[in-house]
């Protein structure tokens, strides 16, 4: 460790650096844009300011910036983490970066099975991704999570993903698969096939919102009580919202970090479940293997022609 | 300030998010899965070869020392037979010695035999001589008179022989 070059640790420290201005970043714009309010309320994403764009103008809003915020986070740890790393450990860090590698390729292997190894990044994409949105509440920023383009957005290139794994098996067999197991069903298969990203994306993003919106009723109910309660203590004592210490705490253990990292766990997990599940294994093989016996047979034909001439 | 309603749909928005999750999974897999994974990879292949190392290090151990148990085995074996091969050839040296001894004390003692037989009829010769001229002398004193050393030759001869052979 102290063999570490000065050049280094200046890396490392840029790298946190990097980690944590965007967040420190969101939080002064935040401050600087906040209207003063009194009282509670509910509301969407500030909008910072808005872009003209066909089909409809798009608002730059919190949502947009404190997720990039956290992407550059990600990116900046992804940095710290694999910064100095060598075949023989000599950093924590690099115990930590092979610990999440190691889960995340081991979780993918376990729900998906070895044809989808491939896809352990994406899910620890999703799940760093949604579970530090959702954690920005934690610093009083607005989780990206609550606002549901940004989980439509995800839930659409899931939903994608699942389509195309089970196009795979042919084009035929995809159509047929919504004929099944009668005809007369393909309308309510479609719905649900539908439903898939739609359930994802509201799932996600209603948990996240109503967590916020639940802390802010009951830490406006927990003021109010506070005023009936102990509004008859002179001066100042009297206006202080005394009940709201510490009680909301306890909620935001819930709300904001014990929901925040299940609903990424659950985004992940069903991903995993709907991509590895909705892709027909067999038929796909089946598949493979008829055009590479076409593939085959031409190749021979060729060759048999070409001997001709 | 102007803020979104809590429910808004933005085609704009949802497509950005979109983009963001597929930029997050590449930053993911270029700057966090590859090099971890390349690591590892590497470490596997260290330890496999280092035991592979290991491994045929043992083997060639438990070889050396089968040949080397054989070799000792041997080397008894082969002591004991150089020794009796050298007991052998010493013992056979030993004998050609004394049996070379041997033989040369009894040629000199042949010789040294002969030789006295010489000396003796030698001084036998010489002794005969020496009485011869005493006896003449002796008699010729006695009788005063010439004596034809002739006549008396084959007397004193006799007497001689008389008093060698009595001497012997």
């Amino acid at each position: 460790m102290n063999t570490k070059s000065r050049r280094f640790l200046a890396v490392d420290i840029l790298l946190l650096v990097g980690a944590i201005l965007p967040l420190v970043a969101c939080m002064v714009l935040k401050v600087l844009f906040t209207p003063a309010s009194e009282g509670i309320t509910i509301t969407g994403a500030l909008v910072y300011f808005t872009i003209p764009t066909p089909v409809q103008p798009l608002p730059i809003t919190e949502a947009q910036v404190n997720s990039w915020a956290v992407m550059l986070t990600i990116l900046c740890l992804c940095l710290y983490l694999t910064h100095g790393i060598a075949v023989r450990p000599g950093t924590k860090r690099q115990l930590a970066a092979e610990w999440v590698v190691e889960k995340c390729k081991n979780m993918v292997h376990n729900n998906m099975g070895d044809y989808f190894a491939g896809f352990a990044p994406f899910i620890a994409a999703i799940m760093t991704l949604s579970g530090l949105s959702s954690l920005l509440s934690l610093l009083g920023l607005f989780p990206p999570t609550s606002d549901m383009n940004v989980v439509a957005g995800w839930a659409i290139l899931v939903f994608s993903l699942i389509t195309y794994y089970k196009f795979k098996a042919g084009p035929i067999k995809y159509l047929k698969s919504f004929a099944e197991p009668v005809p007369f069903l393909a309308p309510m298969n479609i719905i649900s096939e539908a439903a898939t990203p739609v359930s994802m994306a509201f799932r996600h993003y209603g948990n996240i919102l109503s967590g916020s919106i639940i802390s802010v009723l009951i830490a406006a109910a927990l003021g109010g009580l506070s005023n009936l309660v102990l509004g008859w203590l002179p001066g100042i004592l009297g206006e202080f919202p005394f009940l709201r210490i510490g009680i909301p705490a306890v909620l935001s253990l819930y709300f904001d970090i014990f929901s925040g990292c299940l609903q990424a766990f659950i985004f992940a997990t069903l991903t995993m479940m709907y991509v590895s599940g909705g892709f027909p294994q067999e038929d796909y093989e089946k598949r493979k293997a008829r055009r590479e016996a076409r593939k085959r047979e031409k190749l021979l034909a060729k060759t048999a022609q070409a001997e001709k001439a | 300030m102007q803020t979104l309603e809590i429910i808004s749909v933005n085609l704009w928005q949802i497509l950005i998010s979109l983009a963001n999750l597929l930029l997050i999974f590449l930053i993911l897999k270029k700057f966090l899965f590859k090099p971890v994974q390349k690591v590892m990879n590497q470490r596997q292949a260290e330890v496999d070869k280092q035991y592979a190392d290991a491994e045929q290090a043992a083997a060639d151990a438990r070889q050396d020392k089968a040949a080397w148990a054989e070799k000792l085995a041997g080397a008894d074996d082969e002591a004991a037979a150089r020794l009796k091969a050298a007991d052998a050839t010493a013992r056979e040296h030993g004998d050609r010695l004394v049996a070379d001894a041997r033989g040369r004390a009894d040629d000199i003692i042949r010789q040294a035999k002969n030789e006295a037989a010489l000396e003796k009829a030698k001084a036998e010769a010489a002794m005969k001589e020496e009485i011869v001229q005493v006896s003449t002398a002796l008699a010729e004193k006695m009788l005063e008179r010439e004596i034809a050393a002739a006549d008396h030759q084959q007397l004193i001869d006799s007497f001689l022989d008389e008093i060698g052979d009595a001497h012997d």
